[in-house]
């Protein structure tokens, strides 16, 4: 799980800094945090846009790809430090990378208060609509008296602290799943059990008697229809290719193309780079599992939710972007529902491309600029299914 | 007749708390000298080890050392008062202190219905921190909301009640300023005190 930490205070010397430290070193079974700096972030002004500035946007992107956010504050009078809060109103003016993103709130004073009062206020400012996290509730860790709180080595001296602080994190590891599913389509409502995704069923097409989970499924499958394959011709409609043209024709696809029936097994994908070098992983192995085996359970009611969409005909193309790939590439998770002439469910074409270079094009031939500046005017189309961000390769 | 500051709480180009405290510098000519104040060239603050206040700072100091009371105006950011307006405060509270057993008013505009007011009632306790230690009016709320249409185009508030509501509001001020200063000067051991709280010795 990757947390962001931010250092509340642009302090050269602080002690919030050294607690952040301490949670990504002490808990690094648990999570991965990554501790970023505030103080090369400028003030707030809303006349002087610096959205598009290199530490605002390195936030921005920290952020966005992270599972989840704690902030470390200190208290100055009663409140948090302006340094936090011009941070977080460049992050709710044109950009909102915090928005449903689960966020814990830690902090350490010089009193005994352990900054109480500014975490009250943090909460507040984070629940404001621009901003619009989600605070995990509860589970308050108020360090105060922080000068006498760390040895030499940089570790909390006292073990029940360190112990509360440990009982902390976990929970907000969970809270971080409850976030996720709150954030799905259909809420809190488990829609997995709508779609029969371990393909205990058949349809016409279903090869029957040969484990759906095995590696060389494909193999198997093909002596079992005897498949043509190579050089035979396949007539098709409108046209004739041989096996091996259509394989290339496939292939030259600009995008990641995989198709899954309607009895929910994946049956293929044009497989022409290797699984780590892919916008969205497969392995030649996994081809002939059920969707189930293709993602993690926890992902399950969201898959269920899309293929619902397309099977019931609500849409025919559910996407979702999946920012995994940095700046400089948008990617787009494309389900689009394979129908027949008379318009049956048959499947689904899941098509993974990254778009923005046809974007930049777009803008370059006609001249015409994105309001907005970047790609992210386009987000706003898309609906937002945390389903294959979280699909996983298996074995 | 009343020497104040107004500090407008934003360092935006266009603000309608600045609008607002033109109207009440204008409005109040015959009760009070009031010198409008902007933070916009306030640097960041940082908490720098030498505890020295820029220059920008300590002219804003002086002015409210040397003012019978301070009028801040604020909008509201998130919930609560923006950063900028928040950094000249820290400023002050970690330099000179110029606020402390200050006599002080808080108004605010914003764009939206609820006119600032969770972004006035932190600023409340922001002000009420023993660094600050400012004399904050009591029960004296004044909002405007929908700031955009408050005013017409001379910077006149159009709403004649919002008018008589900021006249009781000033009158009070006033009168609070008076009151506050008596107690201040009974008072004197406990300014003492406060100057002496330290950032990190507490």
């Amino acid at each position: 799980m990757k947390i962001v930490g931010i250092v509340g205070s642009n302090a050269d010397f602080s002690y919030n800094r050294l607690l952040l430290n301490f949670i990504a070193k002490q808990f690094k079974t648990l999570v991965d945090v990554e501790v970023l700096d505030i103080k090369d972030i400028p003030m707030f002004n809303q006349s002087d846009d610096q959205t598009n500035s290199a530490p605002i946007q390195h936030f921005n992107k920290k952020i966005t790809e992270a599972d989840g956010v704690i902030i470390a504050t200190p208290e100055y009078n009663h409140s948090v430090p302006s340094a936090l809060q011009s941070v977080i109103e460049w992050l709710s003016f044109k950009i909102h990378p915090l928005d449903g993103k689960p966020v814990m709130i830690v902090g350490a004073s010089y009193d005994v208060q352990g900054s109480s009062r500014s975490q009250l206020h943090l909460r507040q400012i984070l629940d404001a609509p621009g901003v619009n996290a989600v605070v995990m509730p509860g589970n308050e860790f108020l360090l105060g008296e922080v000068h006498k709180a760390f040895d030499e080595d940089e570790n909390l001296k006292d073990p029940q602290t360190t112990q509360f602080l440990e009982s902390c994190i976990k929970k907000f590891i969970r809270f971080i799943n409850v976030v996720n599913v709150l954030n799905s389509p259909e809420g809190m409502k488990d829609v997995s059990s709508t779609e029969d995704l371990y393909a205990t069923g058949s349809i016409d097409t279903t090869i029957e008697g040969i484990d759906m989970s095995a590696d060389d499924w494909v193999e198997q499958a093909a002596k079992a229809t005897k498949a043509v394959e190579g050089n035979t011709y396949v007539k098709l409609n409108r046209g004739i290719l041989t096996v091996n043209q259509l394989n290339h024709f496939l292939n030259s696809m600009p995008a990641e193309l995989t198709y899954a029936d309607s009895n929910n097994q994946f049956l293929y994908y044009n497989h022409k780079l290797e699984a780590e070098d892919m916008l969205a992983t497969r392995r030649p192995g996994q081809v002939g599992n059920p969707l189930a085996e293709c993602h993690p359970e926890r992902a399950f009611s969201s898959v269920a939710w899309v293929i619902q969409q397309l099977r019931n005909g609500k849409q025919d193309v559910v996407r979702t972007h999946v920012p995994t790939h940095g700046p400089d590439k948008y990617v787009v998770h494309s389900y689009q529902a394979i129908r027949d002439e008379d318009g049956n469910y048959l499947g689904i074409n899941e098509y993974v491309q990254d778009i923005k270079p046809m974007i930049d094009w777009y803008l370059e031939q006609t001249g015409q600029q994105l309001t907005g500046g970047n790609v992210d005017a386009v987000s706003g189309a898309t609906t937002k299914v945390d389903t294959v961000s979280s699909a996983t390769v298996k074995g | 007749m009343k020497n104040f500051i107004g500090i407008v709480g934003t360092n935006s180009d266009s603000s309608t708390n600045r609008l607002l405290l033109q109207f009440i510098q204008k409005h109040f000519t015959d009760k009070a000298d009031i010198e409008i104040c902007e933070i916009k060239n306030i640097p960041a603050f940082n908490k720098p080890t030498d505890k020295k206040a820029p220059i920008e700072v300590q002219k804003l100091a002086d002015k409210i050392t040397q003012a019978d009371g301070v009028i801040i105006s604020t909008p509201e950011y998130n919930h609560s008062i923006p950063a900028t307006l928040k950094s000249t405060l820290e400023w002050l509270s970690y330099t000179s202190q110029p606020l402390i057993d200050k006599a002080v008013m808080i108004t605010g505009a914003s764009y939206g219905r609820l006119g600032s007011s969770r972004s006035q009632a932190h600023l409340r306790q922001i002000l009420d921190a023993p660094e600050l230690k400012a004399r904050i009016m009591p029960s004296s709320e004044f909002l405007i909301g929908f700031s955009l249409q408050a005013f017409d185009e001379d910077g006149n508030l159009t709403d004649q009640k919002k008018i008589e509501e900021l006249e009781e509001r000033f009158n009070d001020f006033i009168q609070f300023v008076e009151i506050t200063n008596q107690l201040v000067n009974i008072n004197h051991s406990q300014k003492e005190k406060s100057q002496n709280f330290s950032w990190e010795g507490n």
